[in-house]
């Protein structure tokens, strides 16, 4: 989503304007976002409207963010390869690809493993 | 020092000005803990950081931790304390050992859950999660918000989605009364938020997301009263039911922890004496983490100040007297803060009728979140009549706070005796009007009233923390205490000021026989 159309404050009545850092270009399961270097990857994915961040194995429930700053690990994705990544904690940088995340597999490899579950 | 936040940071301070070699170890990318997301003005007295805003006083603290060259490791979380006093850090993905004759654990709390149907679905968060994302992040939490919980925290960040621009559906708590001060409380109330006392969540519903909250009364034994419930649209819930302390470390180091009901909710909590020393000798923790009286921040910095002055005696860099007297003075601030109506042993109660002072206990104001007008005549800072413009101060519960004695320069404002102790005007002393306590009582419950320089009409002045903010000249409606529209209200002036750090003071004409009623203004045809 283009980053003037987020969800974000422009102007607070306490803190002014947020200081930022440069726009990023990022991808969420393969699709282009933007938000700003530096900011939790869950802060730009909220400023983006996304709610869910994974699924949990069992039940294959959706999860978001809940504590925001570190403490749950409800919001864990995929980001560049490596699961159960603190998407509240873990800076923006350009070019990461953020993965939602199936128990603490990719989606390819969840519904490969459920097929073959499927096939048993 | 493990935890960079305000109790770890103040011993640091302390630690290292009494010439210690300091190492401070914190998990996240920035110091400051949880300070930099408080944009509240903090209670208390002057001396103790009272009418600051939480970032500031975590920028105030940084400061002074770098001028006494204390060494802050960041992105570095502690994974264990072990035999001797052997900390494991990961530091960028090394596992690296230190050891320190002293340890101090300050890692926090974590936000605690009251569970439900549907509390796992994306869109119910920590009310402390929505504050880092909108505080610290810029980011909206969610358009339609149903906060859940009526103690401070609740109540903070409450006032704080309003200010971000968010719509505050309602505030709930299963209790029979408001669990914070009366004064955050009111704050929200005046711009139209419904408090739903002896009310629970029951559910929340949505495709993948929140989309509705199921709420319900409950009876005084918590259980729920068949056929009162209610579906309020949000796309947000947030729970501000307690904190609960990141035992864990303490666990590791093999120092005792126990559960407890003191701050009424079952915890673990670290066994610790006077000075914050655990069973283990050497290992001290203190703040949120030790979580004794619960008083968030400022309690955290005194004790961290504790725990260092106890270890520098202890080692002999200060001497027992000094030590004695640096703690004593600690001691008695952290008494006097933590005393009054919302103290560890009134924590919750309904039943008290009086104040310290034996003025009868606001019955609206624990129900409904605001002061009804008929009882304002209870309280002598709230009703009496004066010649032009003078302070009305609706302050009426028991808490640790006076700043706007300070503030006062024509020293209209008085608080005798103790810091819980509820202000009173004096009356032989003349207001001119400066706006100072309005813009600095943190609970923004002093008003300018001047009921005889217009004929006709009152002069109501009120603090105002919103954007846009309304200009000279602007037409709107005046709000009483509960959000209702009143009568209109033209803005005669706006004044803002360094010295009222942010809150502008906002002077609106009223029809005279609305003075008493009008505390909130509302701009024509938009937001509050």
């Amino acid at each position: 989503m283009d980053i003037t159309k987020q969800r974000r404050i422009q102007e607070h009545p306490i803190l002014g304007s947020y200081e930022k850092g440069r726009v990023v270009h990022f991808t969420l399961d393969g699709k282009d976002m933007e938000g700003y270097e530096g900011e939790p990857i869950a802060a730009a994915l909220k400023a983006s409207g996304v709610m869910t961040h994974r699924y949990t194995a069992k039940h294959h429930k959706p999860r978001g963010v809940f504590c925001a700053i570190g403490r749950c690990t409800d919001c864990v994705m995929i980001v560049d390869g490596i699961p159960n990544t603190r998407t509240c904690i873990t800076p923006l940088k350009e070019g990461m690809a953020v993965q939602a995340q199936y128990g603490v597999q990719t989606k390819e490899e969840w519904e490969a493993s459920q097929e073959a579950k499927d096939g048993e | 020092m493990i935890g960079a936040g305000p109790a770890g940071l103040s011993a640091a301070v302390e630690a290292a000005e009494a010439g210690m070699r300091v190492a401070v170890f914190d998990e996240n990318a920035g110091p400051g803990g949880q300070l930099f997301k408080q944009i509240h003005k903090f209670f208390g007295s002057r001396d103790q950081n009272a009418m600051i805003r939480g970032f500031q006083i975590g920028r105030n603290l940084l400061a002074r931790a770098e001028a006494a060259g204390v060494e802050v490791f960041l992105n570095a979380p502690v994974m264990g304390i072990y035999k001797n006093h052997e900390v494991l850090v990961k530091i960028e993905d090394e596992s690296v050992h230190f050891k320190g004759d002293n340890i101090i654990i300050a890692a926090g709390a974590a936000e605690v859950m009251v569970p439900f149907c549907g509390w796992d679905l994306p869109g119910v968060m920590g009310a402390g999660a929505a504050q880092t994302l909108m505080n610290r992040h810029g980011v909206l939490p969610g358009r339609k918000v149903l906060l859940v919980g009526s103690g401070n925290v609740g109540l903070i960040v409450g006032l704080q989605l309003l200010q971000a621009g968010c719509e505050l559906v309602a505030v709930l708590d299963a209790a029979p009364r408001v669990g914070g001060y009366g004064v955050h409380a009111a704050k929200i109330a005046r711009t139209g938020v419904p408090f739903l006392t002896s009310t629970t969540i029951l559910e929340a519903k949505g495709d993948g997301k929140v989309e509705k909250a199921v709420i319900r009364k409950v009876d005084s034994r918590f259980q729920v009263i068949p056929g009162t419930e209610r579906e309020l649209d949000v796309d947000t819930i947030l729970m501000a039911v307690g904190l609960s302390p990141m035992t864990q470390l303490a666990s590791c180091a093999g120092c005792d922890v126990e559960y407890s009901d003191q701050t009424g909710r079952l915890s673990c909590i670290t066994v610790t004496d006077e000075f914050c020393e655990t069973t283990v000798a050497g290992i001290y923790c203190c703040g949120d983490f030790r979580m004794e009286t619960a008083e968030g921040a400022s309690s955290a910095i005194l004790q961290g100040q504790i725990a260092a002055s106890h270890i520098a005696e202890q080692a002999g860099y200060i001497t027992g007297e000094e030590c004695g007297a640096r703690i004593a003075k600690c001691q008695e601030t952290l008494r006097q803060m933590s005393g009054g109506m919302f103290s560890v042993k009134n924590k919750g109660r309904v039943d008290p009728t009086e104040t310290d002072e034996g003025y009868p206990i606001s019955r609206s104001l624990l129900e409904r979140g605001y002061i009804a007008e008929e009882e304002l005549q209870n309280y002598p800072a709230a009703s009496y009549e004066a010649e032009g413009v003078h302070p009305v101060i609706e302050c009426v519960q028991n808490i640790p706070c006076n700043p706007c004695r300070d503030m006062c320069a024509r020293k209209c404002i008085l608080v005798n005796g103790d810091i819980t102790n509820i202000p009173l005007v004096d009356q032989t002393k003349k207001c001119v009007g400066c706006g100072l306590c309005v813009a600095n009582c943190p609970g923004q419950s002093i008003f300018l009233i001047d009921k005889t320089s217009i004929p006709d009409y009152a002069a109501v002045s009120i603090p105002y923390e919103f954007l846009p903010l309304p200009e000279e000249g602007q037409k709107g409606t005046g709000l009483d205490r509960s959000g209702a529209p009143v009568c209109d209200a033209l803005v005669m002036s706006v004044k803002t000021s360094p010295a009222m750090d942010k809150t502008a003071v906002l002077t609106m004409k009223v029809p005279l026989k609305y003075a008493d009623s009008v505390r909130f203004f509302k701009a024509e045809g938009g937001a509050e």
